[in-house]
């Protein structure tokens, strides 16, 4: 059985992107287009999560923090997309309670690298 | 990739718009927050895309402009008419570039060059002439033929694995790096009946020999090292652990929290004498077991299948299922007329499942096919802005109603009629400066460009303040061209409707500039092909509108089935207000054709005196009338008998029927009669153009 992710991004070919990459390494992966769309499709059955940072309707960071709160998600690893500009937010993830952040642009294999750090 | 390229491009354009159109708000309110933000956000997301996609000179030509805008939202620089110029051009820039981001084009590369000084100018930076050096992000793997050792002491925060951290993964990472062994710290752990599964209360000490640098090795706890402790220490510049006998104690130790005393080693090599390090070992084998076993058992669920949130079809699927849909309702109206002949109960749930399941599935259908107007708002509020400029007039553009929702292919074809209103209303509409000053209007002329709701119909709207169509001019024109005959006798409606006529062109009309593109004619022929129509009403020196009305739907309606006669006919149910009957069929013929009707007077058209019709059948049962409306006037329908509610697939009257009125097409009944579909909105146009009629009497 395929291990679920979860990828969370308002623009359509960043999702499309990782997603394809993500299920090419053999995932299974559910799409979600922002912060509250994401909450609504995560489930127990998720096994990792990847999420923009700034999104509209409901931000990465909200989003983070609203996972956090439900006993059932403390346990999922969030991988924050940040880019350059936006390192400083990077202590605010992880306050959130991100697990792990990476800097867009990056190289399509090392999200699969950082993703495997945390779901095998 | 490639294909997601195309994702790519295709989502560059839109956020463009977007951009575009925020842009062109901003220009407006140039104070409002949640503009910028929006501008920058929607910046954000396209540099960010670009530079996934490899599209680097977009992505650092992006930079430059967001950065000019995070001034403005901290407020160390100014929104001005100028950075919203330059703003627009590199817009237009990025769309020419996606397809040369490399620059190839000299002509590209020189305008990439220019608008980059000038965007930096906002930032107060100097630009250096080569804009495509990008930082990259290396990680320097020192050459090295021997692996060095090193010890690693790792002590996770307690809380680790309530992060989604994993710290078994952590030291996995480190034994892929070379040759490892990890020694975990079991002092802190407690009774297995008072263990938290959820606290992480071991530490490791870890002898790890690789290529590494010490950095690379950091790196495997970037993510944890804010709530751990972690250090890294080179031991000995040579693999220690290739040394078996090293190795052996080191493995034989178990535990970290052991006492460990390194000169127990008894290290020959140079290096050895280096290792500073009293660590220990481990391996309590039930205890590392337990606590993998938690870890493992939290991460353990199952995969189910679950829908992505959208993807994109091409629209000659969705006409195909929409043609499939129409079908299916056609034949589910014959299923339902058999039904209701066989009386069969288990018969009859089974239809009107399959009633209710077309019906939805008409529904989303439709709903798939349907775009919010203001897609295409964005388009002209651009165009009026450059226009306006060019011909150096001040120029208010103002949109209501950017929710009303339309058939994705009408507003395709919308479009460039629209363009082509918009772009007379600014040339031969509205005054120059000079001309509006002098007449006592206000420096900026309007534009208001208006969709709402009407009916059956959806009307757009296109209102200028200028200097509106003088009736005299164009009826002088259209003798002159032969259009009409010098002594005919025409109402200024009349007249303004010649505007629409192939034999003119609206430029010569209204002023006497060149037209630019195509007449008002080729205008009208465009918006008769949506089945809608175009209406001009216009005031000397106060102003012209131009209304256009467009069918809400394009194949199928709810309709309230009728008979007049041996005829059926459908009245669209969304223009019908209530039902009545009308006990007294006699009455019906009174001179001032008003019915009273709960207190109302309300104008009525009797349909079988209108169609002329003459059948015996149903003509002395008591008349039904059915109220309809357009938004504005309410009109009673006189007719024999109302049938019931009525799913009706539209079908064209071919060209045959093009010039009758009140018909706007047919469908097919149950049975394989055809029933015609009133077009309302012309129903009540006949009664309200009728009273005209009277009051010039």
């Amino acid at each position: 059985m395929p291990n679920t992710l979860l990828i969370v991004d308002d623009s359509e070919s960043i999702r499309e992107l990782i997603s394809s990459n993500l299920i090419d390494a053999g995932y299974h992966v559910i799409k979600a287009r922002d912060g509250q769309d994401g909450l609504d499709k995560l489930s127990t059955e998720v096994k990792l999560v990847v999420t923009d940072l700034n999104m509209p309707i409901m931000d990465g960071i909200t989003m983070v923090k609203n996972i956090r709160k439900n006993p059932s998600y403390k346990h999922i690893p969030i991988i924050m997309l940040t880019t350059e500009s936006q390192l400083e937010k990077k202590n605010a993830a992880r306050e959130a309670g991100a697990t792990a952040w990476m800097v867009k642009p990056f190289e399509e294999d090392k999200l699969l690298g950082v993703v495997k750090k945390f779901v095998r | 990739m490639d294909n997601m390229k195309a994702v790519y491009l295709e989502e560059a354009s839109e956020l463009l718009d977007k951009l575009e159109n925020a842009l062109l708000q901003l220009d407006d309110t140039p104070d409002e927050k949640s503009i910028i933000e929006e501008v920058f956000r929607i910046m954000h997301t396209l540099k960010g895309n670009s530079s996934m996609f490899g599209f680097i000179n977009i992505a650092e030509f992006i930079h430059n402009l967001e950065t000019v805008y995070d001034l403005i939202r901290i407020g160390k620089q100014q929104v001005s008419k100028e950075l919203i110029d330059v703003t627009l051009a590199s817009m237009d820039h990025i769309k020419e570039i996606v397809k040369d981001h490399e620059l190839a084009n000299e002509a590209n590369k020189d305008k990439h060059e220019q608008l980059t000084t000038q965007i930096l100018a906002f930032t107060g930076e100097e630009h250096l002439v080569t804009s495509t050096e990008v930082k990259e992000k290396t990680t320097i793997k020192t050459k090295q033929d021997g692996k060095k050792t090193y010890h690693l002491h790792f002590k996770p925060g307690k809380s680790i694995v309530n992060d989604g951290n994993n710290p078994l993964y952590l030291i996995d990472e480190l034994y892929s790096l070379g040759d490892c062994i990890a020694l975990p710290y079991t002092d802190k752990v407690s009774d297995i009946t008072h263990l938290n599964p959820t606290d992480c209360v071991t530490g490791w000490s870890i002898f790890l020999s690789s290529t590494s640098t010490t950095n690379a090795i950091k790196e495997v706890f970037v993510f944890v090292e804010a709530n751990s402790v972690v250090s890294v220490d080179k031991i000995s510049d040579t693999n220690l652990l290739a040394n078996k006998k090293i190795k052996n104690i080191i493995t034989t130790t178990k535990l970290a929290n052991a006492p460990f005393d390194i000169n127990s080693l008894n290290l020959t090599d140079e290096e050895a004498a280096e290792e500073p390090v009293t660590k220990e070992k481990t391996k309590n084998k039930s205890l590392a077991s337990k606590v993998k076993e938690v870890a493992k058992n939290m991460a353990e669920t199952h995969t189910k299948e679950k829908a992505s949130s959208s993807i994109r079809v091409s629209s000659d699927k969705l006409d195909e299922l929409m043609n499939l849909v129409s079908e299916l309702i056609t034949t589910q109206a014959a299923l339902s007329l058999h039904t209701d002949k066989k009386a069969d109960p288990g018969l009859e749930v089974i239809t009107e499942n399959v009633e209710k399941l077309s019906r939805q599935l008409r529904d989303i259908a439709f709903g798939m096919t349907l775009v919010p107007i203001k897609n295409m708002f964005g388009r002209f509020q651009r165009m009026i802005r450059d226009i306006s400029k060019e011909l150096d007039k001040d120029v208010a553009f103002i949109t209501e109603g950017g929710d009303t929702e339309l058939d994705k292919t009408i507003i395709e074809s919308l479009t460039d009629p629209l363009m082509h209103i918009l772009r007379n209303s600014l040339d031969h509409g509205i005054e120059s400066k000079e001309q509006r000053a002098s007449l006592g209007k206000p420096d900026k002329g309007t534009i208001v460009l208006k969709a709402y709701y009407s009916g059956t119909n959806v009307n757009v709207e296109i209102t200028d303040d200028g200097k509106g169509i003088n009736s005299e001019i164009i009826r002088s024109k259209a003798i002159e061209k032969g259009v009409i005959e010098e002594d005919a006798v025409l109402s200024e409606k009349e007249i303004f409707n010649l505007v629409f006529h192939a034999g003119f062109s609206t430029a010569e009309v209204v002023t006497d500039v060149s037209g630019r593109g195509v007449g008002m004619d080729v205008v009208r022929r465009n918006i008769n092909t949506l089945r809608g129509e175009i209406d001009i009403e216009s005031t000397v020196n106060k102003g012209t509108t131009l209304t256009i009305s467009l069918p809400l739907t394009l194949s199928i309606i709810d309709g309230l089935l009728v008979e007049l006669g041996n005829g059926s006919y459908i009245i669209p149910l969304a223009a019908i207000d209530k039902c009545y009957t009308y006990r007294n069929a006699k009455d019906v013929n009174t001179f001032t054709k008003i019915l009273e009707l709960n207190n109302n007077q309300i104008p009525y058209i009797n349909l079988r005196e209108t169609f002329e019709i003459t059948d015996k059948k149903n003509e002395d049962i008591p008349k039904q009338i059915v109220v309809i409306n357009n938004g504005k006037s309410q009109v009673a329908l006189i007719c024999d008998h109302i049938v019931g509610e009525y799913q009706a697939v539209i079908k064209p009257l071919g060209v045959y029927f093009k010039e009758q009125d009140y018909i706007s097409g047919s469908t097919i009944l149950g049975d394989g009669t055809i029933a015609l579909v009133f077009d309302t909105n012309r129903l009540i146009r006949k009664y309200v153009d009728a009273q005209e009629d009277v009051t010039i009497l």
